[in-house]
């Protein structure tokens, strides 16, 4: 029974990522004035599904490393270390996700005092009546 | 690096679904920015495979990318990555 079931979610996976990488060829392909064939697609599409195995693996062993059990960004940062244009890539996105990050705590802690304030002000305003 | 259709992505569900499966641990997780990051060298690479078989057609006077200018680029894209 979890045989099938595996199967399955293979199959649902590789199709998922058949489908953007599909959806990102064309887009490239007709960016450049060139057609692409489906042939060409499902090729790029088994060698990203395959390409993704690698750094999973590459990933774990890093975290298994530093002696951790969750693979983190700087585990990321590593995997794109051959070449340096692509590390100075995923070096901007990490500091561009850390920035969102930050803007989204403030915006939570903002919200959560304004609730706070108004919490209060309607207690006020319950003892006056 | 370039951008090719930003709207197009990878889901974030998919690509950490895809991460775990291969985890040889079942302790292993991923913090979702690690997540986040994974999907975009997953789209760089997808985007590199495609720009250099497009170059390749190119070079070749083809209008048509077939899975042979893919081929001739595999090599070295595997390399660089």
């Amino acid at each position: 029974m979890d045989t099938l079931k595996e199967g399955d979610t293979l199959l649902r996976l590789k199709a998922a990522v058949h489908y953007t990488v599909g959806s990102l060829c064309q887009h490239i392909a007709a960016d450049c004035e060139k057609q692409i064939t489906k042939q060409t697609i499902a090729a790029i599409a088994e060698t990203a599904f395959r390409q993704c195995d690698i750094f999973a693996k590459d990933l774990e062993a890093f975290a298994r490393h530093a002696k951790r059990h969750t693979v983190t960004v700087d585990d990321v940062k590593l995997t794109a270390r051959r070449t340096t244009a692509l590390y100075n890539y995923i070096q901007k996105k990490s500091e561009e996700l850390a920035l969102n990050n930050q803007e989204l705590k403030e915006k939570r802690k903002k919200n959560a005092a304004k609730r706070k304030s108004k919490d209060m002000e309607a207690e006020e305003n319950e003892v006056e009546d | 690096m370039a951008n090719a259709g930003n709207e197009i992505a990878f889901k974030k569900e998919t690509v950490a679904k895809l991460l775990t499966r291969s985890f040889k641990e079942d302790k292993t997780k991923v913090s979702s920015d690690a997540v986040v990051l994974v999907t975009e060298m997953l789209k760089v690479f997808v985007e590199e495979a495609t720009r250099r078989a497009v170059k390749q057609a190119s070079s070749e006077d083809c209008d048509t990318v077939d899975i042979e200018h893919f081929e001739k680029i595999l090599p070295q894209l595997l390399l660089d990555f």
